[in-house]
């Protein structure tokens, strides 16, 4: 039991890292530690439950999302041609968004509370978190201007939706896992394709300029 | 009122008194850490006594356009500090002075002490000493609402302000076992060392007036009453990081009043002061100042911090 | 007591006939203090004898003049005797100013009156004549505004003031209405038994009595008379309206609240919410308001919106408390507001004295003309430095045991049995430390500037200190901060007495100590031996020090001015510039613009500057945003209905034909069916 709720705390420690930094870098390190964390967390709740399928599925979490996903985002980091890789001025302020942050956490406790899905120590230890991981990731995307941080977003929901998965369903199929998994990682790929080109094509990657897409 | 002083009160100012012989220690500590791990050589550890010392034999300096709250300042401050220390356990879990005031008073005192620091400031009619005041002026303002949630969170969980409360209680449970007064060490450290002046806020090296707060305000102060500040913030910071050992890593302090017990409490305390040091100092080598109305993002963290450890407390 | 009416009147009129006398300020204030004293003396009598209930006289059964003075009006009479008492001191020299300019008996006069009204509403035990007295005080308070009315500006506070107060007796009015369609009588003890009328009644009238009162105490969004009213009233009125007048309505609903009401089933949980909401807004706006005034009086009343939203967060707390069965938490915080109600009178009124005291030898009350008045002003300087400390809530003064207590019943809501309730009333301790936080800095900034530094403005240079009977009205208050802050069982105990709760009067060499469930000592405070060890602490220092520094020679010479010569005015710090960081921070609030204006030496050279001037401005969004469209709404329907005015007398017997045929056609309907 404490061990599990360290493990909970420590997740939404690492998950405000991304919220309280500005550096893309950063960021994908962020990620990169709140991944590492998920995979541990992953075959702690194997470990509980006796599920031997969850070690696979920690392994693969830690392979693909702590090693594959952050180089490639550190690949494109390196090679944007934007001088600038910080966020300069998003929507919310660093604070504010830090406090809503909170907010979100505690919403999130509070519906979890509320949902009648509490039959185990695992679920009502790592549900609450997952919620958080999942609106926190929301948050990013809502209130950030530079595409990697909205990429960084969507996997950081990614993973609350994983974590939440996991723990209401104990693992899902071995092979719905890895093609999930592989997905995330095309997606990855794909965007990154995109943020190359849009860096290309505007000098910067400020979602702003996707505005321009649009027909007037 | 009518027992005799015991062994305990003998105790409780025997602590105060460690806390304000040691407390420079600690600072030339800091420095010598600081300095080493920039591979300079450093002063020794006991220059800051030495400073201090010889600080109290200056002739001192007043600006004429001063009135007497810049003169009572350094005492006010100084005597409030060492009132505080009253209240803080250090290595034995029962400060005798306990029932006379809790942690709020303590923050109290500081208050105070803050208070007249900024009249002081604004008194020499310099603009370093308003810029100062300004900069402290924000800065204690905004770390007051983490603070107050911290304190909070801390007094929830082991029932109650009363710092002896507060200590034996922690003694008792492993932090571990409540995740949210992890949440609270980390709103606890920020505000640390947001209050000592470190350096992502502030850096009390440096005389340049883009950076210096705490610096500024003291710009005008010479020989004893300049000796008398630093003395007091290198209390404040003993103080502060006494608490924070207490309350957050209270394992090995003496319970009863038994001799091994107690030697085994200085030990182990003189042993986490130093590491925590370290780590500090570890900290401002890494970091750099930061530009100050980013000091809000960092204080936003501590107040995001408590709230989660808050919320913690009442599921 | 029939004394204190006749001394007050006296001095009142008195103070009318000898206008143009000589000593007309005597025969003026001198029965007005012998009045207040004797208020104290009534209210002390009434705490330790039997509560007094006296029937006047009454009309038609209906109207009956009834004084009731139980401990709660007790407590309420000691304050307005103490503050009233002090001002009425130092009135004997500040009205000095007045007298070669102004009709003086007029003053004293409505001085007088003041005062008797405010006694007058405390006591009276029914509603007709409470709202009598309610509105007699609105209106003298009216007309003290509106005094000084040479100035253009007075004028237009007095009418703001005057239409928000009346829209507070307007809703007053309602809910007394409303309570007496279901109680059948306009005495206030047939309110007592209040049991009989229904919850959803109850929760109706709780709305109008909160919104009624809290106009006349300043919640926010009501409180846009506050700053304007006070500062435009003499000072001595001010400290007045602000000290005392201002705790009235906190009166009438601690009466609704708990003596009409008890408060015992989670029916009322909403009451308390909703006031710990309002407090919390109120006291928030009302510092960061205060914080970036620059002139002392508008600071001054914005810091009193603050405090009244304290207030109301103590009271708020009590009844949720009270509605979850926690009675001995909802004693603690109900002391808590209640000390806090009789410390802000103290501070709050020497705070205004002193900001009088800085009008009268200045002729100014704008703190970026000021500084360096601690040498001119010593004796006003330490009695403002005094109220400072006491109302940022720094021990050892009084404000730091009310806020202390406050804050101790906000930590103890984790025995709420709902944590819904728990994290809504958590967000109150975060906003209420903000505020500490900012008074701090209020206050910091308003003693930094106003009296310390030096100031070389003529305004400055001419200043003296103030006559004798302006520092003694100060000095009691002053006192008073003191012993009720290093004692604070006095204050406590009168408080327990005051309003009869069961919690054991403390004996002086006992901590305040809260206890939680399983009876540990949960937190203990202990001001007196805090005291002493302060002090013991600093006689060792200071021979300490004595000893390894031995004597020292201390020089004087002037402030270290990088080398550019003389400092001048120019460089100090002003009060938009020590602000600026909070301003930025609550840039959001505030909307500051700066506007920075080029002067050249010539249009072709634009680096060859003149000067440059930076104008600051901040937007009161109340104002803006909430007021003018009020305002822009109310004018554009009176516009249409002013239509019907057609000024054609055919008209207007039309109008009278139609209404008498639709009255006539409504009584024919009412009596058919």
């Amino acid at each position: 039991m404490d061990l599990l709720q360290i493990s909970a705390v420590i997740l939404l420690i690492a998950t405000f890292g991304i919220v309280v930094r500005r550096g893309f870098s950063d960021w994908v390190h962020a990620y990169r530690y709140q991944t590492i964390i998920l995979a541990v967390i992953v075959s702690l709740i194997a470990t509980v439950t006796n599920i031997l399928e969850l070690y696979l599925v920690a392994a693969l979490t830690f392979g693909i999302k702590a090693i594959a996903i952050p180089k490639i985002l550190f690949y494109v980091t390196k090679k944007l041609d934007s001088p600038i890789k910080l966020e300069i001025n998003p929507y919310v302020t660093l604070r504010s968004s830090v406090i809503i942050s909170a907010l979100l956490v505690i919403m999130s406790y509070f519906i979890a509370l509320q949902l009648p899905i509490r039959s185990n120590e695992i679920v009502s230890v790592f549900l609450p978190v997952s919620f958080s991981l999942f609106f926190i990731g929301l948050f990013i995307i809502i209130s950030r201007r530079k595409a990697l941080s909205q990429i960084v977003g969507l996997l950081t929901l990614e993973n609350g939706l994983f974590l939440s998965a996991l723990v209401l369903t104990n693992g899902f199929a071995l092979t719905i896992e890895i093609g999930l998994m592989v997905d995330i990682l095309v997606s990855v790929v794909v965007s990154s394709i995109l943020l190359f080109r849009m860096s290309q094509t505007f000098d910067s990657v400020d979602i702003r300029n996707l505005e321009s897409l649009r027909d007037d | 009122m009518d027992n005799l002083p015991s062994l305990e009160h003998i105790l409780g100012i025997i602590q105060v008194i460690f806390i304000i012989a040691f407390s420079p220690l600690i600072v030339g500590l800091m420095r010598k850490i600081k300095a080493k791990s920039q591979k300079r050589v450093g002063f020794g550890i006991f220059q800051t006594y030495y400073d201090i010392l010889k600080l109290f034999r200056k002739e001192e300096m007043v600006s004429d356009q001063s009135s007497w709250i810049f003169r009572i300042t350094p005492w006010v401050n100084f005597v409030s500090a060492i009132s505080a220390g009253f209240f803080i356990p250090v290595f034995f879990v029962h400060s005798p002075f306990g029932v006379v005031g809790d942690v709020l008073l303590v923050v109290g005192f500081f208050g105070i002490g803050r208070f007249f620091m900024m009249l002081a400031g604004l008194d020499t009619g310099s603009s370093f000493g308003g810029l100062g005041s300004s900069r402290e002026m924000m800065i204690s303002m905004l770390i007051e609402p983490a603070l107050f949630m911290t304190l909070f969170v801390i007094a929830g969980f082991y029932g109650g302000t009363n710092i002896s409360t507060i200590v034996s209680s922690a003694h008792e449970t492993s932090f571990l076992a409540v995740p949210g007064i992890l949440f609270a060490l980390i709103a606890f450290f920020v505000l640390m060392m947001a209050e000592t002046g470190k350096l992502p806020f502030d850096n009390p090296s440096t005389h340049l007036e883009l950076t210096m707060i705490h610096e500024a305000m003291i710009l005008e102060y010479s020989g004893r009453s300049l000796a008398l500040i630093e003395w007091s913030n290198a209390i404040k910071q003993m103080i502060l990081f006494t608490l924070f050992i207490n309350i957050f890593i209270p394992w090995y302090i003496a319970e009863q009043i038994s001799f091994i017990g107690i030697i085994f409490g200085i030990i182990t305390f003189i042993l986490k002061v130093t590491v925590l040091g370290s780590l500090i100092a570890f900290i401002e080598t890494n970091v750099a100042k930061w530009r100050l109305f980013r000091i809000s993002d960092l204080v936003a963290m501590a107040i995001a911090s408590s709230m989660i450890g808050m919320i913690f407390f009442f599921l | 007591m029939y004394g204190i009416f006749v001394l007050f009147s006296l001095g009142a009129v008195i103070g009318l006939f000898t206008r143009g006398h000589k000593n007309n300020v005597y025969f003026t204030y001198i029965p007005a203090i012998i009045a207040s004293f004797l208020t104290i003396v009534l209210s002390f009598l009434i705490l330790f004898s039997e509560p007094i209930q006296v029937n006047l006289f009454n009309i038609l059964h209906l109207f009956n003049f009834e004084i009731l003075i139980d401990g709660v009006s007790a407590f309420f009479l000691f304050l307005i005797g103490l503050i009233s008492f002090a001002v009425s001191i130092y009135s004997l020299s500040y009205s000095k100013k007045l007298d070669d300019k102004k009709n003086n008996s007029s003053l004293g006069l409505f001085f007088n009156i003041f005062i008797i009204s405010m006694i007058l509403v405390i006591i009276s035990n029914d509603v007709f004549f409470f709202l009598i007295f309610w509105e007699l005080m609105s209106l003298i308070s009216f007309f003290l505004v509106i005094f000084e009315h040479e100035n253009k500006n007075n004028v237009n506070s007095g009418l703001t003031y005057l239409v928000m107060t009346h829209f507070g007796t307007g809703v007053i009015f309602l809910s007394f209405l409303l309570l007496y369609s279901h109680t059948g009588s306009f005495s206030f003890d047939s309110f007592r038994d209040i049991g009989l009328v229904p919850q959803h009644i109850k929760d109706i009238v709780f709305v109008l009595v909160f919104v009624g009162f809290g106009t006349k105490a300043g919640i926010v969004p009501l409180h846009i008379w506050l700053p304007k009213a006070h500062p435009s009233a003499p000072s001595n009125v001010s400290a007045l309206m602000s000290a005392v007048m201002l705790k009235i309505p906190i009166y009438g609903i601690i009466r609704y609240l708990f003596d009409f009401n008890s408060i015992d089933t989670q029916d009322y949980v909403w009451w308390g919410i909703g006031m710990m909401v309002v407090g919390s807004i109120s006291a928030l706006v009302g510092v960061l308001y205060a914080l970036i005034e620059n002139d002392i009086k508008r600071a001054l009343a914005f810091s009193s919106i603050e405090n009244i939203g304290i207030i109301f967060i103590g009271l708020g707390l009590s009844v949720v408390f009270a509605s979850f069965n926690l009675m001995s938490l909802s004693i603690i915080s109900f002391v808590a507001a209640m000390f806090h109600t009789l410390n802000h009178s103290i501070f709050k009124g020497l705070l205004f004295m002193a900001a009088g005291s800085i009008h009268y030898s200045t002729h100014t009350t704008n703190i970026d003309d000021l500084g360096g008045l601690i040498k001119k002003m010593p004796w006003t300087a330490l009695m403002f430095l005094v109220g400072s400390i006491a109302i940022t809530g720094l021990p050892p003064l009084n404000g730091f045991i009310s806020e202390w207590l406050t804050f101790q019943s906000l930590i103890s809501i984790f025995q709420i049995p709902s944590s819904i309730f728990q994290v809504v009333l958590a967000f109150t301790i975060l906003v209420f430390a903000l505020t500490i936080g900012l008074v701090v800095a209020t206050f910091v900034k308003l003693f930094g500037i106003a009296f310390l530094s030096n100031g070389q403005s003529s305004k400055v240079t001419d200043a003296t200190e103030v006559p004798r009977f302006m520092l003694v009205g100060k000095s009691i208050l002053a006192l008073l901060c003191v012993l009720f802050g290093i004692l604070p069982f006095i204050g406590l105990n009168f408080i327990v007495q005051a309003f009869d709760l069961s919690y054991i009067p403390l004996n002086p060499f006992e901590p305040i100590s809260i206890k939680n469930t399983s009876g540990d000592n949960f937190a203990s405070l202990m001001m007196p031996a805090a005291i002493i060890i302060f002090i013991s602490v600093f006689a060792g220092v200071f021979v300490f020090v004595r000893i390894i520094g031995g004597k020292t020679k201390t020089t004087k010479y002037g402030t270290w001015d990088c080398g550019f010569g003389s400092s001048s005015e120019r460089t100090r710090y002003t009060a938009t510039s020590l602000t600026e960081p909070i301003r930025r921070i609550f840039g959001v609030f505030y909307k500051p613009r700066d506007n920075i204006e080029h002067e050249f030496y010539s249009e072709e050279n634009k680096y060859l500057k003149k000067t440059s001037s930076v104008y600051s401005i901040t937007r009161n969004i109340f104002d803006e945003l909430l007021y003018e469209k009020v305002t822009m709404s109310c004018l554009s329907v009176l516009d249409k209905i002013r239509r019907i005015h057609t000024g054609k007398i055919n008209a207007y017997i039309l109008y009278i034909m139609i209404t008498l045929l639709a009255l006539l056609a409504f009584t024919g309907f009412g009596i058919n069916g």
